[in-house]
């Protein structure tokens, strides 16, 4: 069984806690382990704390905040070697940081998965940050190596200019869970009734592909198909198993029920765009 | 018994201009109670004579205001450096000059070791090895089956052998960036930054911080001072959890023989750190000295990391990075100048610099007063400008000496280029701009031994054996000063250790040589035969 890793990225004030105490309160029945530099804007409605340290703080709905300490590494490595592990766990980058740079392990780990990077930016101040000449560089990377950028404080029609990448409202989104984390299929369906701002998309059956074709057609999927999970023949023997979160497309040997889910935004991506894109597939 | 124990030695340089050399200092309850000849504690009492000395130069203990904790138990690894280097236990461990010396070095150290043990290597550095790059290919001639791993000396790379590789399931399907692949798509063994090494580093249990706060790495730190004449020792980026505090609080007693400065590391909210220094305060000994706080702010100028000003970087590299947002900086700056905490801030490349004495600039316009002593540290492309500006600001600075020597011949052909070269870690100026300096190595990342920091600042030369920059040269009066009472009074102990003065502590360094009357260019060469700490002797 291997760990999900989400991180968050974006500079100072972008809007992270926010995130952060948005997907705390949020009813997606995973129970989260959320890694954050410090606890200055954690907001956690008092009547779900269960219990509160120094460096923790776990929740009654199973998800647990923790500060990370001076090596997020040695933190990560520690939550791995626990007898049980969380069902998601997530890292806040600090405000400069490369969050792909942290984002990478989840690649290199076999113990992880790859969950995705999600930039926040400030819908007010990104277009001076991303201007910056001290910081101007290091605003924009964040944003390059997003999987999903989310844009927060857009009251009143606010969007940056200087954003010229496919990018959500944070105010659109009525469940992040999907969106942030790895929702598997059953837990979606169950879920999404009460979230009809995601669509899934579902194969059970596919040709044997060549690997190289199937990253190159996976990378050339539709924009809104945000998340896509799932285990595919291989040619001749073997299975292909398929992750891919945003602009990081993983193919390699596995093992697993043949199948593809997919989830996308309704707002982003049809149905019938899904299915065409993945019929050229069969040519 | 009497309690004061009169040393005598050929000469006691002592740092302090009332009475620069003495034959004799008497010392009681582990501070110096008189100093002058043989008779000078004669009017406190009985005393009794220690000879131990008696055929040696002894000066003030060293003081290293930059150095990690790591400097000591990294050792328990192979050293497969370029430069030959002692370990804690004083053997010689040669330069390996190649690849296949590297190979070699190897091969023996692992005989060593139990078969089925990880073989791990620590110092290497390709930047001064013209043979091609490290692979799994050369590491599979030492072992196929077992784990091989050589960390760079920069500890953000290392090489790992096809077994280790397998262990961790790298092979051409991975797409790690930091998983460094050959033409023919198979991974070639070179791993970049942690995300990559992680793995296996988990796995081959290397552990980064296992070698800053075990008891061991703390008594291997201690033997690694003693050797360089080190009574007080900084460990500038500690993260001092409350478990760390109680082991170091343990094993620095009374004969211990260093006193070790541990500056918490600061990156993120302000309050919190401050909060955090104001306790670590309260738990300091004599031995254990806390409450101030580390900042980084930009990487290193060989990685390009650092932040520069114009006109950049020779090859035209993007400039550098923020570890810290400045941002933060001016916010730590802030509330650390408010709550009278001491900062040491980390700044490479003249940006950086230039931002930190903005940031503290503005902090002592919210809270003005002297006496705070904020110390830059590196400080390594501070041109007059910015050292007259850390002057009026009330700063001090700890310059990284060692660079000039290790990588100045880089800096030149591939960083900076001659002209800002030529001034790097310029002491010169920064005496004349009137600021308390300091020297250092920043061990492990080039070895512990401030003769050898200050020979660098003294003589200036490169690994090329040129002379970079000569108008910067200290004297050797000046650089001595730099590696006992300079480097104190950047950590606020000037009043207890620095110079052998009637008040302070004991501390003392034991030389078989005089510094201050040989040839400048042997003075990387002075033998150290250990040190005094607190009245207790310690011999090599």
């Amino acid at each position: 069984m291997s760990l999900p890793l989400t991180v968050i990225g974006g500079y100072l004030g972008a809007g992270k806690t926010t995130l952060i105490n948005r997907l705390l309160a949020e009813n997606h029945g995973l129970r989260l382990l959320i890694l954050v530099n410090d606890f200055g804007a954690i907001n956690i409605d008092a009547s779900l704390i269960e219990a509160a340290e120094d460096d923790m703080i776990a929740l009654s709905n199973g998800c647990v905040c923790c500060t990370m300490g001076a090596d997020l590494f040695l933190a990560i490595g520690d939550i791995l070697d626990r007898d049980q592990l969380p069902d998601h766990l997530i890292v806040e980058a600090s405000g400069i940081a490369d969050p792909s740079a942290i984002a990478q392990v989840a690649l290199a780990e076999p113990d992880l998965e790859y969950g995705g990077i999600v930039t926040v930016v400030d819908a007010i101040e990104f277009d001076r940050l991303s201007q910056d000449t001290l910081i101007g560089a290091q605003v924009l990377g964040q944003v390059d190596v997003a999987d999903v950028v989310l844009v927060s404080k857009t009251e009143g029609g606010l969007w940056p200019n200087n954003l010229d990448i496919e990018a959500l409202a944070l105010s659109d989104i009525d469940a992040l869970g999907p969106l942030v984390c790895d929702i598997s299929f059953t837990q979606f369906r169950r879920e999404r009734s009460g979230h009809p701002s995601y669509i899934q998309w579902q194969v059970t059956d596919c040709i044997k592909v060549e690997r190289s074709d199937l990253i190159e057609h996976l990378a050339r999927r539709p924009t809104g198909l945000f998340r896509l999970k799932g285990f595919l023949p291989a040619p001749k023997e073997g299975i292909w198993e398929i992750q891919c979160v945003g602009r990081q497309v993983i193919v390699r040997p596995g093992t697993g029920p043949i199948g593809i889910v997919g989830i996308g935004l309704e707002s982003r991506v049809r149905m019938s765009e899904i299915n065409s894109w993945w019929e050229e597939l069969n040519y | 018994m009497s309690n004061i124990t009169v040393f005598a030695a050929k000469k006691f340089i002592t740092m302090d201009p009332n009475t620069p050399e003495v034959t004799h200092v008497a010392v009681r309850d582990g501070r110096i109670l008189a100093l002058g000849g043989k008779e000078c504690a004669n009017e406190w009492g009985s005393v009794h004579h220690d000879d131990r000395l008696a055929d040696t130069i002894v000066m003030p203990g060293l003081v290293e205001g930059h150095a990690h904790m790591m400097a000591g138990a990294v050792w328990k690894y192979a050293y497969v450096g370029y430069h030959d280097r002692i370990d804690p236990s004083g053997n010689l461990w040669r330069g390996l000059k190649d690849g296949s010396a590297v190979v070699a070095g190897l091969a023996e150290f692992a005989d060593r070791l139990d078969f089925d043990e990880p073989i791990v290597g620590w110092g290497f550095d390709p930047i001064f090895l013209a043979s091609e790059r490290l692979s799994r290919i050369h590491l599979d001639e030492i072992s196929s089956d077992r784990p091989i791993a050589i960390i760079f000396s920069n500890f953000h790379l290392m090489c790992v052998n096809s077994y280790a590789l397998e262990m961790v399931g790298y092979d051409q399907h991975s797409n790690v960036e930091g998983v460094i692949k050959a033409p023919d798509g198979l991974p070639t063994g070179e791993l970049q930054e942690m995300a990559a090494m992680f793995p296996i580093m988990r796995r081959l249990g290397i552990d980064f911080r296992g070698l800053s706060q075990s008891p061991d790495a703390i008594l291997a730190y201690a033997q690694v001072a003693q050797r360089a004449g080190v009574t007080t020792i900084t460990d500038l980026f500690s993260s001092m959890e409350d478990d760390d505090v109680d082991v170091m609080l343990r094993i620095t007693n009374d004969n211990f023989p260093l006193r070790i400065v541990p500056v918490l590391g600061a990156m993120g909210d302000p309050v919190s750190f401050a909060d955090k220094a104001e306790r670590l305060a309260k738990r300091s000994t004599d031995k254990l000295r806390m409450g101030a706080v580390k900042l980084m702010t930009d990487g290193s100028i060989q990685g390009w990391t650092a932040r520069v000003r114009w006109p950049g970087y020779l090859g035209g590299q993007p400039n550098g990075i923020w570890n810290t947002e400045p941002e933060m900086i001016y916010s730590l700056c802030a509330e650390m100048q408010a709550r009278g905490i001491q900062m040491h801030i980390h700044v490479n490349g003249d940006q950086a610099a230039e931002v930190s004495l903005d940031a503290i600039q503005a902090a002592l316009a919210l809270n003005p007063g002297q006496g705070h002593r904020h110390v830059l540290q590196h400080c390594q492309m501070m041109d007059r400008d910015l050292y007259e500006r850390a002057a009026e600001l009330g700063c001090c600075v700890n310059i990284f000496s060692n660079h000039i020597w290790y990588f100045g011949d880089q800096h030149v052909a591939l960083t900076l280029g001659e002209g800002r070269a030529a001034r790097m870690d310029a002491a010169r100026s920064a005496l004349d701009a009137g600021l308390h300096i300091a020297l250092h190595s920043d061990a492990p990342v080039t070895p512990l031994g401030p003769f050898f920091t200050a020979w660098c600042a003294v003589n200036r030369r490169t690994m090329s054996d040129r002379v970079l920059g000569s108008a910067q040269c200290l004297s050797v009066s000046e650089a001595l000063y730099a590696i006992t009472m300079g480097a104190a009074y950047t950590l606020k102990l000037d009043a207890e250790i620095g110079s052998i003065s009637v008040g302070k502590r004991a501390d003392f360094a034991i030389l078989g040589d005089d510094p201050t009357s040989i040839d400048p260019m042997a003075l990387k060469d002075v033998p150290v035969l250990g040190t005094v700490s607190g009245g207790r002797v310690h011999l090599l």
